[in-house]
């Protein structure tokens, strides 16, 4: 919170002490350069004041030129007020005291007071700001309001109406982040009450973060409700591992078990937001489809094993195949699995056949820019692919660009995107047009291309995912758009889109000279070629041909976190642990660096991939076992000099690597 | 001083509201002396008549026309607040009505004042009636060259529109009207010092005059007689220029649209309406229902200015004066006050939104014969924690009426409070009560 050079400082007196504030600053976050506090609860750093709550009253005077100060008649919302010289600020007031203690005698008039069963109890602002500033018995004896209690806005989120106390947060969340504008008052008074269009479905694809802002009970978790009480919630920080963008989150969890996420600062990435699919889409942490222990397949049944068994029978199954092995692995896998995955099959088994992609077309990822960075571009291109679908906190940093900074935003897609809202050109192409889209943008000639040429002209960036891949000429179309961006001096971004993709990518998990890739792997089980597969936590079944490689194939091992489809093929069937049940790093799409630590045990037998790849080569060569995440680390900067920050202390917001080696070498943040 | 008949001279004539009676009356040659004016001298000529505010407020109306930009290049705007809500006002609606052109007129002078080239008319929704008259008006001046390109010749534009409420209280608070006219929820917007004046940022942001149906009113005699001319009614009085219009109601014998010069005192405004119909003057509530209600004895020294009624503690508001007779009672009048501001909140702000309500739901347990020792207190508190704390001025609107009932007629409500039912049972106050509280009386 430093005064920031340049801007100009006003001096305001707060309290008595006078200090310097930046000239315009509101007074709610001027006082908490004296570590003093306002209390709030419409107001919100990351959203437009609007002054409802009237819980930040405080008297304001200014200095008059004759030395004396002259009080402003009527007490005035601190959220709202920017400093000025000469202000003179008042926060511990008799009067103020009590215009708090009015403002929530006033709330609690119709607060239901049900505390005991509300989810938010004991981390409540409401309660909160009662017990240091409210009245301790309420005057009101006449009937409270009642209205609806936990209806369902959708499947995520419960609205308690009884509950809210109409401060506005989360309808400013719909339309001052999100963008979705889903929420609004309807009726007005004391029976306004925030609501969907009709009580319509809260279609968002980030609802779950009005849980979080709500100052109260009044929109609860439909997964979390009733499920713990904050007191006895264990909390973790930790990264998210939905996709790629790897948001800052707190997990918490109670007697060992998985219980919710909720957004954690970090300036660089997630701000404090979540994605619905981040907050909501890890129940694979509690799934009955967990696996528990080894299974062996003896016959026409798994049956279960111990670890030292299934091993042997790894080993067995391994060396008759000989080097016709491979390896194909999902993205929700910490780097150092992925490493000693890697190291595996290219140093202990001889095969070059690994490979972590699943798109349609393959290819390797490029990007240029930070995901802060976005918000400081003057032109971006959006092409191919829905970034609110795939990248949905990119997408939001793409959404402040565009409504703070004023970003000229381009979207060229097959489909409807959320970004078409605040696009200055949003066009529409067919499925399989890409490539002769992305050729006529790249000719110039058409009327989009010069609407395209103009978005990129300066400072420009161009914003597209590795789903592109999916489509029919993508990997060309994206081929294209790279040249062109290098042509215009703008910068490429394909972000890849699973967990920890940029991380297999950055430590070579990609088929070696001569190997095989994902549909060479799949094929040649097929053809016979490939005798061996080690499946590590992805199911081909899913993909066109999976079926029948993994029946074809001789030897299959399926290590994952859940049962799934492939599990029922596999010759043996290893237990993983899930990404918060070990300590780890994972590489987000921005190529950060960053570093989760074991909030829960993992179930059962189930082990970290590293330890389960580290035991496997210990039988297959005799070496020094890495014995923890930190030490493989260790060996991956030696490996590689880009990952040099993870072999020490990471900061809490993580480290961005470095694209290439030669640049890591240099001390190249970029 | 007897009734001085500025505004409402012709409203009588229906030949007034056409063009060519209103021309017949010496109507548009205050627009004409204007376009012959430098715009600066149009300014100076509203601020030399001392006009203020007939909305409520009492605001200099020049200080207004003079925050706009001189040489300003953004679009901006002239509103004209015709959303009469204020229970016990009905002036506008009979400007508007029988005296549509004094509205055009006033608004194209500032219009030309201050360069701007729309202005837009917000006419409460329930005003059909005078909705269907200004657009008659505007659509005769559009014809005949006094709205739209070029009027009179004179190389000014000025286009007027009308845009109709939705039926809330609320947006007649100039900025919660602004937000309404943009399509959005009809809710008061952050004021000086928080965010920049409308003269700023108004309307779509950008700089706009918004001013009341009187006030536009009046300019037209301002600019034809001269601010000077203007300032000397009302002379007596210690900063209130010209004529006011009242709407006189309640327990009189004439009711109505009463124009007075500023210095009048109340009691010649009630003569004016015929006297007090039924009983003794018991109490009046001189501009409209938010504002204090005086007792019998401070209506006979009230004197009709915006710093003069502040001396009986209530104001000139928007000039909708009830006279209640003895046979009133205060706690049913204050108790149909209370739901109407609980009903109007728009619900912003945590104590006008909860307040409110709280107030009613007292006021309506005492008037059912359930009054605690310790409501009226308890009532005194709450207004105490609305007045001044409230997001915009509806708080203290509806707060003061509460305070000011209890201030002047303490007697009343602890009477209900302790016997369960009013002090004052007569027809009149029966018929004023609900309907349901009947058996409160008996």
């Amino acid at each position: 919170m430093a005064v920031d050079e340049g801007h100009r400082t006003v001096s305001v007196t707060i309290n008595g002490i006078e200090i310097e504030v930046p000239q315009g600053e509101l007074i709610v976050e001027s006082v908490k350069r004296l570590g003093l506090e306002i209390p709030v609860f419409c107001y919100h750093p990351r959203m437009k004041p609007v002054g409802m709550c009237r819980m930040c009253l405080v008297e304001i005077g200014f200095k008059q030129p004759d030395g004396s100060v002259r009080m402003m008649p009527k007490p005035q919302a601190g959220c709202t007020l920017p400093a000025s010289e000469g202000m003179v600020v008042l926060t511990d007031s008799e009067s103020v005291h009590r215009d708090r203690k009015g403002v929530l005698e006033f709330l609690l008039v119709n607060h239901p007071l049900d505390c005991p069963v509300c989810d938010r109890g004991g981390e409540c602002p409401l309660q909160n700001n009662t017990l240091a500033y409210g009245p301790s018995t309420s005057r009101f004896i006449d009937l409270k309001r009642h209205l609806p209690k936990a209806y369902p806005l959708s499947q995520y989120v419960m609205l308690d109406l009884e509950r809210c106390i109409q401060c506005g947060r989360c309808v400013r969340f719909t339309e001052e982040i999100s963008g979705e504008h889903e929420l609004a008052f309807r009726f007005r008074g004391a029976s306004m009450q925030p609501s969907t269009f009709q009580l319509l479905d809260f279609e968002s694809k980030f609802s779950g973060n009005v849980i979080e802002i709500c100052p109260v009970g009044a929109l609860t978790s439909a997964q979390y409700r009733f499920r713990a009480r904050p007191w006895d919630l264990q909390t973790t920080p930790a990264v998210c591992t939905a996709c790629s963008n790897g948001c800052n989150v707190w997990f918490d969890h109670r007697a060992g078990r998985f219980v919710r996420i909720n957004g954690r600062i970090n300036e660089g990435v997630n701000e404090e937001w979540t994605c619905d699919k981040g907050k909501f889409g890890h129940d694979y942490y509690n799934s009955t489809d967990r696996l528990r222990t080894p299974l062996v397949r003896k016959g026409d049944q798994f049956v279960e094993a111990t670890w030292a068994e299934a091993y042997e029978e790894i080993v067995k199954g391994l060396e008759s195949a000989g080097k016709d092995v491979a390896g194909l692995c999902g993205t929700r896998i910490a780097n150092e699995g992925l490493f000693l995955f890697n190291r595996l099959f290219k140093q202990v088994l001889g095969s070059r056949s690994v490979d972590h992609r699943w798109t349609r077309t393959l290819g390797t990822s490029r990007v240029q820019t930070p995901i802060a960075g976005i918000e400081g571009k003057k032109g971006v291109l959006v092409f191919g692919s829905n970034p609110a679908e795939d990248l949905p906190i990119v997408f939001l940093r793409l959404r402040k660009a565009a409504t703070r900074n004023g970003t000229q935003v381009t979207v060229v897609t097959p489909d409807v995107t959320e970004a078409d809202a605040f696009a200055t050109v949003a066009s529409r192409i067919g499925q399989g047009d890409v490539l002769k889209v992305a050729q006529e943008i790249v000719d110039g000639q058409s009327e989009l291309a010069r609407k395209v040429a103009d978005c990129l002209k300066e400072d420009g960036a161009i914003v597209t995912s590795d789903r592109v891949r999916n489509l029919p000429g993508g990997g060309e179309a994206l081929r294209l758009l790279e040249d062109l961006a290098a042509r215009c001096g703008a910068e490429f971004n394909c972000y890849p889109t699973g967990p920890n993709a940029m991380g297999a990518e950055l430590l070579g998990v990609l088929p070696g000279d001569g190997g095989l890739d994902t549909w060479g792997i799949l094929q040649g089980c097929c053809s016979g070629t490939i005798k061996a597969l080690w499946l590590l936590d992805c199911d081909p079944t899913t993909v066109e041909g999976g079926d029948q490689a993994l029946e074809s194939a001789e030897f299959l091992v399926y290590q994952g976190v859940t049962r799934s489809e492939a599990t029922a093929f596999a010759n043996v069937v290893l237990p993983m642990a899930a990404p918060a049940e070990q300590d780890g790093t994972w590489t987000n799409c921005e190529r950060r660096l960053q570093r989760m630590t074991q909030a829960i045990a993992a179930p059962g037998d189930s082990k970290p991939a590293w330890r389960i790849f580290s035991e496997v080569i210990l039988r297959l060569q005799p070496s020094t076992p890495f014995f923890n995440p930190r030490e493989i680390m260790k060996a991956i900067a030696d490996a590689d000099p880009r990952f040099l920050p993870g072999a020490s202390d990471l900061p809490e917001e993580g480290a961005i690597l470095s694209a290439t080696t030669q640049a890591a070498m240099a001390g190249d943040g970029a | 001083m007897a009734e001085m008949k500025l505004l409402l001279e012709h409203s009588n004539d229906p030949e007034y509201a056409t063009l060519k009676g209103y021309l017949a009356k010496g109507g548009y040659t205050g627009l004409g002396k204007a376009l012959k004016m430098e715009r600066q001298a149009v300014i100076d000529s509203v601020k030399a008549s001392g006009l203020r505010g007939r909305g409520g407020a009492g605001f200099p109306a020049w200080i207004k026309w003079n925050g706009i930009e001189k040489e300003i290049t953004k679009p901006h705007y002239m509103i004209c607040n015709a959303d009469e809500g204020e229970p016990g006002t009905f002036k506008d609606k009979e400007l508007m009505e029988n005296t549509p052109f004094l509205v055009i007129e006033g608004m194209t002078i500032g219009g030309y004042a201050t360069q701007s080239k729309v202005g837009y008319i917000y006419i409460r929704g329930e005003f059909v009636d005078a909705c269907r008259a200004m657009r008659k008006a505007i659509d005769e001046a559009y014809a005949n060259g006094y709205l739209g390109k070029n009027i009179l010749g004179s190389g000014v534009d000025f286009d007027l529109y009308i845009h109709t409420g939705a039926g809330s209280y609320e947006c007649g608070e100039e900025s919660a009207l602004m937000s309404s006219l943009m399509g959005e929820r009809g809710m008061p917007r952050l004021k000086f010092p928080h965010a920049p004046l409308p003269t700023v940022a108004g309307l779509w942001d950008c700089p706009t005059i918004i001013n009341n149906v009187e006030t536009y009113s009046c300019v037209p005699f301002i600019l034809d007689r001269g601010g000077e001319w203007y300032a000397t009614l009302g002379a007596s009085t210690k900063n209130s220029r010209g004529t006011k219009i009242f709407s006189v109601s309640g327990h009189v014998n004439k009711p109505g649209n009463y124009e007075v010069e500023f210095g009048t005192t109340l009691m010649e405004l009630l003569d004016l309406a015929g006297g007090m119909k039924g009983g003794m003057l018991k109490a009046c509530v001189p501009g409209g229902s938010s504002v204090p209600i005086i007792n019998a004895a401070d209506c006979e020294r009230a004197i009709i200015g915006y710093e003069e009624m502040a001396e009986v503690k209530s104001m000139v508001g928007s000039g909708g004066c009830m006279f209640l007779n003895e046979h009133t009672c205060i706690v049913s009048f204050i108790w149909r006050t209370a739901q109407f501001y609980a009903n109007e909140s728009c619900g912003k702000c945590t104590p006008c939104r909860e307040g409110t309500k709280w107030m009613f739901q007292i006021l309506d347990r005492i008037v059912r014969g359930k009054g605690q020792p310790g409501d009226a207190e308890l009532l005194v508190d709450i207004t105490k924690q609305i007045d001044g704390r409230s997001f915009c001025g509806l708080g203290d609107a509806a707060a003061w009426p509460v305070a000011g009932a209890i201030r002047v007629f303490p007697e009343e409500f602890e009477y209900f409070i302790k016997n369960g039912r009013s002090m004052v049972d007569s027809a009149e106050s029966r018929a004023m009560a609900p309907k349901w509280a009947q058996p409160a009386y008996s």
